[in-house]
C-alpha cells in the first residue's frame, strides 16, 4: 500500500501502469466520492479498463476516506482541492490530467478545473456538479440528514432490504465519518464558484446522469453554459450509475477519453514516480 | 513475460494457505486475529472486510505471484452480487487458473 504525505495527511495511493511500448501513456485521475465512496470504486470498475486502453491510472483515497488518514476536522471542498493539487505535485506531474469525479469527486474536479486550469486536461464527471450558492444548502441538508438517520438502527434495517446488507454496512462506515469528524459542518461552510468561474472552464467536460437523480435536470444547464460540454443522461437509474452500471460507464468513458486524451498532442511530460 | 523470482506454487492446497496467511495481514488492521478462514469464508460477510481492503490484497497478490494474478481485473468482470458474495474458495480457484495458463504459455 503506497502512503503519501499530502498536505500533512497520510494518503493512500494506488497507480495501474498501461501495458504498452514505454512511452508516456495520457493519465487518468480518479477522485470518488464521499461518506461511502473509497478508491475501491475505481479500482474494481474502471481502472482495469483504463490501464488495458492504455492509460495510466491514478487512484487515491479523499483525506478521511479509505486508508487514507482521518483528520478531525478540515473537510471543506477546498481542502480536497488543495490535497488533489498537492497530490499531483508531490508526483512531480507535469503533464495536464484527466480527471474522471464520481458525485462529490466531481465537484473536487471541478473545483481544480477552475482553480487551475493548467493541470487539467479533461475532465469526465458521473453524477455530480460544480460547486455553486445553492450547492451550499443542499449538502447541509444532505449531510445533517445521513448523520441522524445512519445511526438509527431502523434506518440502516430500511437500507438492508430496500438495497442490500453490503449497502447499510457502508452506511455505518458513512455513519463513523460523520460523527467523529465536522465533516458534515464542514462542506457546507465551503468555498463555492460562481457561474462566471464555472463558464471560464476551457477543458473539454462529460457528464453522465441517472435520470432518476435530482442532478439530471442540471445536463441542459450545464451544456449551456460550457461550450465545451457534453452529457448523457441514463435511463432508469438512480444517483449510484459507476456501481450499478458499470460496463456502461466504463464504455461511455473510453469512447469519450479516445477522443479527448489518445488523440492529443503530448504535452511536455515527466513520469510520476511515488516514492513506496 | 518477466520470469518470477521465487517459484510459484500452483496447487490449490498451498495457493489458499498464502491467501490465508494475506487476509490474516488485512483482518490485524482491525484487531481481529481469531478469525476462521476458508474457502467457505465470504470476503464481505463473514471476513466483514471492505473493498479497500481488497485492494490491499491485490497488491499483496501481485507482489507474491506477479502480473498474470490482476485481481482488479478478475473483480472487474464480475457484477455487484457476485462481488459481494465473493469467497476465499473463488479467489484460489482464480490463482490457480492464471497461474496455470501462465505456465502452459510458458512451456509452449
Amino acid at each position: 500500500m503506497t502512503l503519501l504525505t499530502v498536505c500533512g495527511l497520510d494518503v493512500h495511493v494506488q497507480r495501474l501502469l498501461p501495458r504498452g511500448d514505454g512511452r508516456e501513456a495520457p493519465l487518468v485521475v480518479c477522485v470518488h466520492g464521499i461518506l461511502t465512496d473509497s478508491l475501491a470504486s475505481y479500482y474494481f470498475t474502471l481502472g482495469p479498463a483504463l490501464a488495458a486502453a492504455g492509460y495510466e491510472v491514478l487512484m487515491y483515497d479523499l483525506r478521511g476516506h479509505g486508508r487514507s488518514h482521518r483528520p478531525a476536522g478540515g473537510y471543506q471542498l477546498e481542502r480536497f482541492v488543495g490535497d488533489l493539487r498537492h497530490l499531483l505535485d508531490r508526483l512531480n506531474v507535469r503533464r495536464p490530467v484527466h480527471l474522471i469525479g464520481n458525485s462529490f469527486g466531481g465537484t473536487v474536479a471541478f473545483g481544480l478545473a477552475a482553480a487551475n486550469p493548467e493541470l487539467v486536461a479533461s475532465l469526465a464527471f458521473i453524477e455530480s456538479e460544480p460547486a455553486l450558492a445553492p450547492w451550499q444548502p443542499k449538502m447541509a441538508a444532505n449531510l445533517a440528514r445521513a448523520k441522524r438517520e445512519l445511526v438509527r438502527e431502523e434506518s440502516l434495517a430500511w437500507i438492508a432490504t430496500e438495497y442490500n446488507p453490503h449497502t447499510a454496512r457502508l452506511a455505518k462506515g458513512a455513519a463513523k465519518l460523520l460523527h467523529s469528524t465536522t465533516i458534515a459542518e464542514d462542506i457546507p461552510a465551503s468555498q463555492v464558484l460562481t457561474e462566471e468561474e464555472v463558464a471560464a472552464i476551457q477543458a473539454p467536460v462529460f457528464g453522465i446522469y441517472g435520470d432518476r437523480s435530482d442532478l439530471a435536470a442540471q445536463a441542459p444547464w450545464l451544456e449551456k453554459l460550457l461550450p465545451r460540454c457534453r452529457t448523457v443522461v441514463i435511463p432508469d437509474q438512480e444517483h449510484s450509475v459507476l456501481i450499478e452500471r458499470t460496463p456502461l460507464t466504463r464504455a461511455l468513458l473510453l469512447e469519450w477519453l479516445g477522443e479527448h486524451a489518445l488523440s492529443a498532442p503530448a504535452g511536455p511530460v515527466r513520469p510520476i514516480r511515488p516514492s513506496r | 513475460m518477466p520470469e518470477l523470482a521465487i517459484p510459484v506454487a500452483v496447487d490449490a492446497d498451498e495457493v489458499l494457505a498464502e491467501v490465508t496467511v494475506m487476509i490474516r495481514t488485512l483482518l490485524e488492521h482491525y484487531g481481529l486475529d481469531d478469525v476462521a478462514i476458508g474457502r467457505w469464508c465470504r470476503f464481505h460477510d463473514d471476513l466483514d472486510l471492505e473493498s479497500i481492503d481488497l485492494v490491499k490484497l491485490a497488491t499483496a497478490l501481485r507482489d507474491r505471484y506477479g502480473e498474470p494474478v490482476n485481481l482488479a481485473a478478475f473483480l472487474a468482470g464480475l457484477d455487484l452480487d457476485a462481488l459481494i458474495g465473493l469467497t476465499v474458495g473463488h479467489l484460489v480457484d482464480y490463482i490457480v487458473a492464471a497461474l496455470r495458463a501462465t505456465g502452459t504459455e510458458r512451456r509452449r
